[in-house]
């Protein structure tokens, strides 16, 4: 897929990302491993699922994604989550380590869904799904509780997670992820824990809840079947090994 | 900025809480070790106190003596007392001429009492001036002052008697009680009183004539001298060297030196194991809270990397361990005060019967309590600050993989 192709039916749209030659190495025990993304357009309020089995370096691209993993070399690296606004250059903060911009970045426009939950044990429910909007200083306008409700995990509000299933947790992650209005959501894997019919069931509730919040969103998943009803878009990617098995390279594109 | 901070705050609040098993481990592991310290220094700030005390404050210790009977004339005794090293001296009359028989009207007995040589800053009589001046004013030992009934600014009667001239004489003498002394100044039937009185019935048992209070007799010497005196050194410390100098001077004394020895080379013997067992013991307690402490950090290592993650800058990550580690400070702390204050109570209640009232075994000062909390915090704040770093300088996405 070359670049012009690409970029051809989305020039017209916002692009929330744009990345160019985007390579992450790492490295252990001998073994190489490399993510390289020649090119990656994501406009916003699109819906997007990256596929992949464990292993193959999705993680990585979404770590990289919320600025919480510098690439190891970059072309280009844009992120536009307003697109009143001019585009961000995050490969320069990451060149001149403004962390904390990246993070004041990852804070107001990012929300994220962990593979396993990733609550807060010392913080109810509530406090939980209110954590981002809390650390924004944003004022209780019942998002949290529309939230919950929609989630279905209105009567859990109080209870701390160890009272709650995996499920329910995973609701909850889900609840705080959205709850400040981010410009996109960020998912790794976050049915992955539970069984294929609650998985289904949050999966779709998930996807249902980001249209209403017209919110763009990334979705990891290792089964293309678990996702495509839903009408995302999948970002193609080949694994491919050489040096006698000790350079496994994964390329994503789209 | 501060509003970060404060929710730092809360969130490491609402954490040490929710934790509240995890956090009293944490807390009785350095109570474990700082409330024995703190017994420890208060036995040895308690005990070398009260002995160093009880040195400096009981004059006996700083008395001087000499052993038998000498010729000791004013110009001689002048000589010592102008010595720096010297603070009260008297001379003593012989001691068998030093009696006197005393009487009250409310007591109807007579007290045979031992007169002792007094002046003005007598260290073994309450500091007030010249409780003994003149021919008339006496301050009478408790025991004799029990025996008497009598108490301060009554009027006894003094009586002597002597054979002069082939006849028996008795003489009598009205004595005002200036002050009844301290048990501890003189343990027997006595009373202290000036060096004049003393000479005037030293006279008068000898047959000589004491004009001043009309007694009648052959005439005095011209030049008196006395077979001893009352010596207090200046403190404790210059009684070796008064006793070398006395003994340069041919004048053999008895003192409490070797006794003053031997508590001060305990005293400095116990300061030294006392120091070596602090150092060992605040190493160990540093240990012991930093490695916890460090543990913590590293148990949390995937909540911090959320807290990050929802966008925390590091610098307010750093915090969250640095609060929880001052609350355990702060909380061992108080621990470790409650069992050291359980602990002086049972050991000065045990040893209440062997001390005086108001002296305690062990004991620290509200400054002692305040360098343990400051200790402790010190060591909570350099341990978690290092761990707190230390974390916040893992890259997120290897904190949130962690499970």
């Amino acid at each position: 897929m070359s670049t012009e192709a690409a970029t051809e039916p989305q020039s017209r749209q916002t692009l929330i990302y744009h990345l160019r030659d985007v390579v992450k190495t790492r490295e252990a025990e001998g073994v190489a491993f490399r993510l390289r993304v020649p090119n990656l357009q994501i406009a916003v309020g699109e819906k997007i699922a990256l596929i992949g089995e464990s292993g193959c370096g999705k993680s990585t691209l979404l770590d990289m994604l919320v600025f919480i993993l510098q690439p190891s070399a970059t072309a280009a690296f844009r992120f536009r989550p307003v697109p009143e606004r001019e585009a961000e250059d995050v490969d320069t903060y990451w060149k001149q380590g403004k962390l904390n911009e990246l993070g004041e970045l990852r804070k107001r426009h990012i929300g994220y869904v962990m593979q396993t939950g990733g609550l807060l044990p010392y913080l109810t429910v509530h406090d939980n799904m209110n954590l981002c909007r809390s650390v924004l200083g944003l004022p209780r306008d019942g998002t949290v509780e529309h939230l919950a409700e929609e989630l279905g995990i209105a009567p859990q509000l109080d209870k701390l997670p160890d009272a709650l299933s995996t499920g329910e947790r995973q609701r909850v992650a889900i609840g705080r992820a959205l709850a400040h209005r981010p410009s996109i959501v960020i998912a790794d894997e976050p049915t992955a824990s539970l069984d294929p019919y609650s998985a289904e069931k949050i999966m779709s509730l998930f996807i249902q809840l980001v249209d209403e919040f017209n919110t763009t969103v990334i979705l990891a998943s290792h089964a293309w079947r678990h996702v495509k009803e839903l009408g995302l878009r999948r970002l193609d990617h080949q694994t491919s090994h050489s040096d006698g098995g000790k350079l496994t390279e994964t390329v994503v594109s789209g | 900025m501060v509003g970060a901070l404060g929710k730092v705050f809360r969130l490491a609040s609402r954490d040490y809480l929710h934790e509240w098993q995890m956090s009293g481990c944490f807390v009785l592991a350095l109570a474990a070790v700082l409330g024995p310290m703190l017994v420890l220094f208060g036995l040895k700030f308690g005990i070398v106190g009260a002995m160093v005390e009880q040195l400096i404050e009981d004059p006996h210790n700083r008395e001087i003596r000499p052993v038998g009977s000498g010729h000791y004339d004013h110009a001689w005794l002048e000589g010592v007392r102008a010595q720096p090293q010297v603070v009260f001296l008297v001379p003593r009359t012989r001691s068998i001429a030093a009696t006197i028989e005393l009487g009250s009207q409310s007591a109807m007995r007579i007290v045979p009492a031992e007169l002792i040589a007094s002046g003005r800053g007598d260290p073994l009589l309450p500091a007030a001036d010249d409780l003994v001046a003149g021919l008339t004013r006496v301050v009478v030992s408790q025991s004799a002052a029990e025996k008497l009934g009598i108490e301060a600014g009554d009027t006894v009667d003094g009586s002597l008697a002597r054979r002069f001239r082939g006849h028996q004489e008795r003489v009598h003498l009205p004595l005002t009680v200036a002050a009844v002394a301290p048990a501890r100044a003189f343990p027997r039937d006595g009373a202290f009183v000036s060096v004049a009185l003393l000479d005037a019935l030293e006279d008068f048992r000898d047959g000589r004539a004491v004009p001043a209070l009309g007694w009648e007799g052959d005439p005095a010497d011209s030049e008196r001298s006395y077979p001893g005196f009352r010596l207090y050194a200046r403190s404790i410390y210059d009684v070796a060297d008064l006793r070398d100098a006395f003994a340069k001077l041919g004048v053999d004394v008895q003192t409490q030196a070797a006794e003053i020895e031997l508590v001060r080379r305990m005293e400095r013997n116990l300061t030294a194991i006392y120091w070596a067992i602090a150092v060992i013991g605040l190493v160990g307690f540093s240990l012991s809270l930093g490695a916890s402490l460090w543990a913590n950090i590293d148990r949390k290592r995937k909540e911090l990397s959320v807290l990050r993650l929802v966008g925390f800058r590091t610098g307010d990550i750093v915090w969250f361990p640095m609060v929880q580690a001052l609350f355990t400070a702060l909380l061992g702390w108080a621990l470790a005060v409650a069992i050291y204050q359980a602990a002086a109570w049972v050991i000065n209640d045990m040893m209440a019967a062997q001390l005086d009232a108001g002296q305690q075994v062990c004991r620290l000062l509200p400054m002692h309590y305040g360098v343990a909390l400051g200790l402790a915090c010190t060591a909570a704040v350099v341990a978690s600050g290092l761990a707190g770093l230390r974390s916040a300088r893992v890259e997120p996405s290897e904190g949130l993989r962690e499970l």
